[in-house]
Parts: C-alpha cells; structure tokens; sequence
C-alpha cells in the first residue's frame, strides 16, 4: 500500500491526514514534528541561499520517509515557493530515496482537474463523490480551526490557569479527527467555543495588543518563529495575526482586490505573494489601536523584502512601531528575546506617557 | 520640458532598447543613467533593504542617481507572459517599491498578459500619459518594436555564429541584468575574453525557441526568464565546454532554478554568485581553475 | 542607613558595575573582563564594589541586564532582569532627559535607539555580523601591533583614510591584511578601519532610522576617538560621549532596581554562597536541547534551554 506523507506546517496535519484518510485507500505517515534535527538534515542538503521554509520542509520529507513514506505532498505559492517539489524531488533522487513527490499547486494555481488527477495516480479507485464531500468537511474544519485559534490568540495571554486553552485545544484536535459528517463537526465546534469562552481569563481592557504579520510558513509554523506567539502570550499580550490556512486557500483571492483598494495611497497593484496583504494589514492595525507590529519572515523572502519599506513608511505615518525578524534555521534565539523583551518594554513605556 | 529618466538596471537590459525607439519617435526627451558605478552602487545599498538583491540594490541606485535629473520614472510593473511565463516577485513589485521610496510621479506601465494587459497596452499608456494621441503611440510602438527586432536578431545572429567558433565556448547563464552590469559581470567577461574564451550570453537567443526548450528539461518551470537559460542551454548543449552560473545574491528565482539544473545537466559547470562585498580576486582564482579544466578535457 | 542600589550590566566582553544612591548619584563603580566565566567575574566585582562602598550605606535592590542577565540575576538574586535596550535607555535618559539617538557599539554586538520625549521610539540591533564591533578592532589592533587605547589616537593622526570594505569582518580583515602589505602608512589604514566602521553601522544597524540630535555614543567603542570623529564627520552633528558611556547600561537597570525594589535589604557576602552550572544534552526526542542547569549551594534552582518545557 501507498505510504502517503506531506510536510508540516503548525496544527494543520490534523485535517490534511483526515482528508487523506478518507478519500485514499493509503496509509498516512504523519510527519514527525520538527525537531533541530529536522534543521539539521534540512539545512545538510538545501542550496546556500534558499528560503528557510525549503529546508524545513525537505528536513520533514527526509524524515517522513525515514518513517516509511514513499509518496509526499508539497504545496506551491506564487514565489519560487512553486519550485520547492521539483527541486526537492531532485535533491531526494540524488540522495537515492526513491519517492513520489506530488506537488499540489502548479504555477501560482491551484488546478482541481489536475489535482483529481494526481489522487488517482496514487490510488486509481478514488471516488469523485468522496473526495468532494470529505474537501468540503475539512474546508470547514480548517475553518473551524483558525476561528478558535483567533479567539484563543487575543485570550491565552490572559487566562489563569496555565495551559487551560492548550489542554481544551490539543481535545478538541483529537475529536475534530474522529469526526465523522457534517453535523458532527459542527457540534463540536460550537461545543468547544463554549468551552474555551467558559475558560477564566483576567484580561484587562487596555492590554497590549500586537498585530503579527509576514511571510506565510514562518507565521503559520511556530518552531521556525522560535514560538513567537508562546512567548507573546507569556507577557500577557492580546495576539492578532491574519494568515491562516482558509485565508491563503479560500479567502485571498476575493480579498485581495478590497485591501489594494484600502491601501491604494501607497500601492497599486498586487506585489507577489503575500506582500500587498501585509502592507494592507500594516494600515489595518495602525487604524485599529494595536501598540506594535511584528513582521516575521524567513531570511531572503523577496516578496516581503519588497513589502517592508513600505509597511516601515505606512506604520511611520502613524506612529505605531514595527519590528522586523528575519529567521534563519540558525537565528540565535537569545538575540530574539532581547529584541522581543525590549519591545514589550517599549510599547508599555510608550502607553504610561 | 518633461524628461523621462531610465534606470540602467533590471528591466532595462530587457526593454530598454524598445523604451529608446519609441521615446524617440514621440520625440520624447528621456535621460538614460550611466553604468554602474561604485557611487551609484553606494547610493542603492543605501536606499535599499538590506536583504534585497544585489541587482535590484543597483538597480535603486540608479534612480537615485535620476532623482533630480528627470521628471519621470520609467518603472515598469511585469507580472506575467501568462501563467506559464511568471517573473520574479521583484519585477511585480518594482513599480510599487520605488512609487513608496521616491518622492516621483512614475509613469502608469503594466505587463500581466493574463489579464489581457500587453507590452502594446503598456506602451501605449504611457505615450498617452506623455500628452501624445493614441494614434501616436501605436506607431510609435510598431516603430520601436521593428527596431528593437531588428537589433535583438543581429545581436542574437552574432550570439549563435560564436557555437562554431574553435575557441574553447563558455556558455554564461545569468539575467542581462547581471551580465552586462559594469560592477556585476563586467570583469567576468572581461576575464574570459582576455583569455582566449568564446563567451556566449544566455539572452541573446531566439526567446521563442529557448523558451520551448527550457521545459523540456524540467516541465514545471513557470518564470519567464528562468526558463529562457534553461532553455539556452539546451539549445547550445553539445556545442559548448562548459556553463558559468552567475547570478546575484541572493536571487530568489536562481537559487533553485539553477540548483534543479545543475543536478540535472552533465556539462562542467561552476557557479558563481555575487555579493557587493565579494573581491574579484577570488572569483578570478576560480575562473582560472574552470577553464584550465576544461582544456585539459578537450586536448586529452 | 542610606539606600543604594547595585545596578550589573555583563556582557560578553566586560562586566559592568555601579551603586548608585536615591538620587542616581553614582557612589561605587567597576568595570572589568568578563574572560568567558561571568560568574567568576561577578564575584570579582562584588567585591570591587564592596570595597569603594561607604558603610553607611545598605543595598536595597538589585538589576542585572546583558548578555549573561539571567544567570546573573539568579546568582545575585535580582529585583530586576532586564534586556540591555531598555537598560542602556533608561541609564541615558537619567543624564540626557532630551537624548533623541543613542548610538552604542559594544564587544559582541552593536545597536542604536531612537527616543522621543523620554520613551523608546525605536531599536535595532546588529543582524548581519560582527564586523564593526568592538572585538573586531581589539584583534586587529593587535595584529597591527597596537594597544586597542592608543588605536584612536593614532587614527587622528590620518588625514587620508584608506577605504576598507566592511560589511563582514572576513572581507575586513582580507582587505586589511592587503592594504598594509602594499604600504599604506598605519594610521592611515587605522584611521580607514575606524571610518568603515562608521559606515558599517550606519548601513546596517542605522539603516532607515533618522538620527536626530542630541547624539549620545555608548559601548566599549565610545573610548576611541577615531570612531567618535568619524561618526561627527559622516552625520554632520555632535556626538556626546558621555565620560560613564560604558557604565550606561548598568546605571539603567540600578535606576530600574531602584523604581521596582520589593523593600528587603540585599547581603552582598558572595563569596560565601557555591555558584554552579551544569551542561548536559537531553535525549528524550530529536531536539537534543542543551540544557544548562543552575545550582545554588548544591540546590537546583533554574534549568534553561529546553524547547518543551519540560524543565
């Protein structure tokens, strides 16, 4: 049988792995989390000026297959993210892994014939009809989930017993994987909303509040953002991020138009990637009374590079500081906490004037 | 009277010969900035980001060189020749970065064939944002294209008539905006020529063919000039030595289009990538070793 | 009894400190080499302080800040862990209510911040490498052959700086290695290494910030007064040094300790109590963290570096 895996990215593998089990007679391996020696195999075998999310990916890849995989899925984007499978596929030959690599979006796009065709690739008897229905399941699972973590981002900075909402969530992830319809899904959504709104949380209502915004992976992985959020909430910090996985696969594409429009004083048409959103989220959050922006990305991003002269412009016009992290797989960490530590001491000395 | 101020950089090593003909023809005054030099390289690192690459750093420099000399900035915005046919994130942002980092009007030029806006359309808008009528512009645009045809063949003409010369061949892939950069590629050709190497350049090949071929290596290429290289080396595979990878630090596109296609090829190659930092004396140690490589092969 | 408070600044290079009394008047400093063992050279300074501390006064808060803060501040018992950002701020604006821009270029790494009406606007530390910083001029000086204090008289003497490419210390040092093969005069070449560090910063760490006046230059680099006529030449504006510049950061977080004291009378007999730390690699999953265990008298106190959580 077909040993299918796919790269991790923060929480998602839950219904990716839910989406392949239902519609492929494959055995999912789930990949395992990403370790220092997922950097390390990832950074071993990854060109010298590759964009960090490549060679955490392609650590994953290494390791899947260590697993047992043979068949891995990649995503593409609109940046030289597109060439990751090619290019990994080839590194991987070389090493003498013999596998599939199957890469879902082509060119910028995501081609439902073609990916229909793909599956069956992999398993020749896969039923139309199921594989619909389980993509329309997990679109509202995914959808599900970042409506939690939204609330749970500008709360569990504030809760008052530790760990409470990690505890409801990691529940939650384990039901929503045994879910079996519709009905059942939505049940245990509106279940757990009430359960993490049930959780006491001691929020005053001038906390601080940071919007984090920048390149996709980094945002959504949080071990190649050295835990950003973790070490956000710690500080007791209301958290707003915008990049979630229904955005990027399901919302961007009518939004996009609508931010250009919101920030048409400084650009005009779209930049690559995700570069004009950040720049309308830049002016949303300055509009939107947060104290501070993070921009994260990993090293050498040419679409956010292109974005942050112009995020510093707008956030200067309003006064609100940002600070910028560029992650490679080897950041010292100690110099993010100095950065971050001195922010937070900056917004609050800023809120006491 | 309005001038209309051209950056020697990036989109120019493309554009910049259609650009001049259909300017002149409107009897548009524009002003073309100098090669790069060490000032203009300063000026751009200065304006720039620090992680942007060289080439677009330069390419900064350039206009700030302009600023005050013109009343325009010709900056293009190129999105795509169709899906297939994408471009660097910086091409599609170029317009909008230097509208925010210059205090300049830039003129309205926008290529996304996917969205029925032509190299035509662009051009056109242009002439007709410059006060000209529409009528105009269109024979202004055949005008230049003719031209800058006319010149592209001879060139390539030139390009292609060096595959049979019986010097040793290096087939040098790389932008043009690296290539005939004077702080970029400049010493590198220089180099080689001096010693008694044909140099062939990676854009001064029939597009049409080399884009075709470029997917015939590797199917799922989908940037326009990316796949061009990819392409010329195809093309000119069995009558070249070897392949010199030149590209600027650190590009994005290159840094894995090259990678898939160095594990691909069996030609020599050696890549070479270039920081503002970097001294030519070591590059030139390895271009040394490279071609006395090749020869040795040859003459065994 | 009079109050003071012990303000620890320990960087990488020098450790730094001061007690200061309820008006921030300085009454006890000391500065010496870290040399890699900060607990070592913690004790060390104690006991400098001790000495030069009148006995009428009594210690009633603590701060450490630096490189080494939190070990430190385990050690010592702190009030008060803070970054060196907001230390050396704080510090400053307690002499400079108006300072706009603090440019500061330590041992390991350099930084500049930008205040407006007494709060932070703005920061940035080094991203790219350690070219420029203090320990890059200490080895080169003395591969020159040169003490690092008499480094900036000499580059006064210079009155054509050679350029020297900058941006990573690795180029620095190939260039300069070449230049004084080929003959350049030294304080010529030094003159040329003080400017390319000038300009380094203001590239990298300085890039897109407005440097506005009042200028107050800090760190270890400050003392070199090749760097301070460069920096007033390239910016075309004053630049204060401040005769306390390296202590900023330690007067910051004793001004600190000072705002946030928990009101018990700190015993600064050090030497008695048994300070260690123990590395060890977990194996319990892939990540094999180094853990670095704190002791106090034998007692764990702390454990760091485990990316789970689990100590």
């Amino acid at each position: 049988m077909t040993k299918v895996s796919f790269p991790l990215m923060g929480d998602y593998y839950v219904p990716a792995k839910f989406l392949l089990n239902h519609i492929l007679k494959v055995e999912v391996i789930e990949p395992p989390f990403i370790s220092n020696k997922t950097i390390e195999l990832g950074s071993k075998y990854s060109p010298e000026f590759v964009c960090t999310p490549f060679k955490y990916t392609l650590g994953t890849m290494i390791e899947s297959i260590e697993k047992g995989a043979d068949t891995l899925i990649q995503m593409g984007g609109g940046c030289r993210y597109g060439y990751y499978a090619n290019v990994q596929k080839e590194i991987l030959d070389n090493l003498g892994y013999d596998v599939r690599v199957i890469n879902l979006v082509t060119k910028g796009q995501m081609d439902i014939g073609r990916i229909y065709r793909l599956l069956k690739e992999i398993d020749p008897k896969v039923s139309k009809l199921q594989t619909v229905y389980y993509s329309f399941l997990v679109i509202k699972m995914v959808k599900y989930m970042d409506l939690i973590d939204d609330y749970i981002r500008a709360n569990i900075g504030f809760e008052i017993n530790d760990g409470e909402f990690l505890e409801v969530r990691n529940l939650m992830l384990n039901d929503f994987a045994k879910v079996k319809n519709y009905r059942e899904l939505r049940r245990l959504y509106k279940d757990y909303f009430w359960r993490f709104k049930k959780i006491k949380v001691r929020k005053p209502d001038n906390c601080l509040k940071i919007g984090i915004i920048g390149e996709l992976y980094t945002i959504m992985e949080p071990f190649s953002n050295y835990f950003l959020e973790k070490e956000l909430a710690k500080n007791h910090i209301e958290i707003k991020r915008f990049t979630t996985a229904h955005y990027l696969l399901f919302e961007k594409a009518f939004k996009i138009k609508k931010y250009i429009k919101y920030v048409k004083k400084y650009i005009k048409y779209p930049m690559g990637a995700d570069a004009s959103d950040n720049v309308a989220r830049t002016k949303y959050l300055c509009e939107h009374g947060y104290d501070g922006i993070i921009h994260i990305k990993s090293s050498f991003c040419t679409p956010e590079i292109g974005a942050m002269p112009i995020i510093s412009k707008i956030a200067g016009e309003y006064d609100v500081p940002v600070l910028f992290f560029s992650f490679d797989a080897n950041t010292s960490e100690t110099g993010i906490k100095t950065r971050l530590e001195a922010f937070y001491d900056m917004l609050e000395m800023r809120r006491e004037k | 009277m309005d001038k209309v101020g051209i950056a020697r950089g990036l989109f120019y090593y493309y554009y910049g010969d259609i650009w001049k003909f259909f300017l002149d023809y409107l009897k548009v005054p524009y002003i073309v900035s100098p090669n790069t030099n060490k000032e203009i390289m300063m000026k751009g690192i200065k304006k720039s980001n620090d992680e942007m690459c060289l080439a677009f750093k330069t390419y900064l420099g350039h206009l700030c060189y302009l600023e005050d000399k013109c009343t325009y900035f010709l900056v293009p915005r190129i999105d795509n020749y169709g899906l297939d046919n994408q471009t660097c994130t910086n091409f599609i942002a170029a317009y909008d970065i230097v509208y925010n980092l210059f205090d300049k009007k830039v003129l309205n030029y926008n290529i996304n064939l996917n969205k029925n806006e032509t190299l035509k359309k662009g051009l056109v808008n242009i002439g007709m944002e410059l006060g000209k009528s529409k009528k105009e512009c269109l024979d202004a645009y055949k005008y230049a294209l003719n031209k800058a045809r006319e010149k592209k063949s001879r060139e390539i003409t030139i390009n292609l008539n060096k595959l049979n010369s019986t010097k040793t061949k290096i087939l040098l892939i790389s932008h043009p905006y690296n290539i005939y950069d004077d702080l970029i590629g400049k010493d590198i050709i220089k180099y080689l020529e001096k010693n008694d190497v044909e140099v062939i350049f990676s854009d001064k090949f029939d597009e049409k063919i080399t884009n075709k071929l470029g997917t015939s290596l590797a199917p799922e290429l989908y940037f326009k000039y990316s796949k061009e290289n990819v392409g010329a080396i195809m093309y000119a595979k069995d009558k070249i030595d070897g392949v010199i990878f030149l590209s600027a630090f650190p590009c994005g596109p290159d840094s894995l289009v090259n990678e898939l296609v160095m594990r691909k090829i069996k030609i020599p190659y050696i890549n070479i990538v270039l920081d503002d930092t970097a001294s030519f004396t070591g590059t030139e140690t390895r271009l040394e070793s490279f071609i006395d490589m090749l020869r040795r092969v040859t003459n065994d | 009894m009079k109050d003071g408070y012990l303000g620890v600044d320990i960087g990488s290079i020098s450790t730094k400190g001061v007690i200061i009394d309820d008006k921030n008047n300085i009454i006890a400093s000391s500065y010496i080499w870290t040399e890699g063992n900060p607990v070592k050279a913690v004790r060390q300074l104690i006991n400098n302080l001790k000495k030069d501390l009148p006995s009428d006064y009594q210690i009633r808060g603590i701060g450490t800040t630096g490189s080494a803060r939190k070990l430190i501040g385990l050690m010592l018992r702190a009030n008060i862990v803070k970054n060196e950002i907001t230390a050396h701020a704080v510090g400053t604006l307690t002499f400079y209510p108006n300072v706009r821009t603090i440019l500061e270029i330590g041992g390991q790494d350099s930084k500049i911040i930008l205040l407006r009406n007494g709060i932070i606007t703005n920061y940035a530390m080094n991203t790219l490498c350690a070219a420029g910083t203090g320990s890059f001029l200490s080895s080169q000086a003395k591969r020159l052959g040169l003490d690092v204090n008499e480094f900036g008289k000499y580059a006064l003497k210079s009155k054509n700086p050679v350029k020297i490419a900058a941006r990573c210390t690795v180029f620095a040092e190939s260039d300069l290695v070449h230049k004084a093969q080929v003959g350049y005069p030294k304080e010529d070449i030094i003159a040329g290494l003080c400017k390319s560090i000038v300009l380094n910063y203001l590239n990298n760490v300085g890039k897109g910030k407005k440097i506005e006046s009042p200028i107050i230059f800090q760190g270890g680099v400050s003392k070199n007064e090749g760097v301070v006529k460069y920096f007033k030449e390239v910016l075309n504006e004053d630049i204060i040094v401040d005769p306390n510049s390296h202590l900023m950061g330690a007067i910051g977080i004793a001004v600190l300790a000072r705002k946030n004291k928990v009101g018990h009378v700190y015993n600064l007999e050090m030497t008695n109590v048994k300070f260690d730390t123990k590395a060890i690699e977990c194996h319990r999953c892939p990540n094999n963290c180094e853990l670095l265990r704190i002791y106090r008298n034998n007692e764990l106190v702390d454990s760091w570096g485990s990316k789970c959580g689990k100590y």
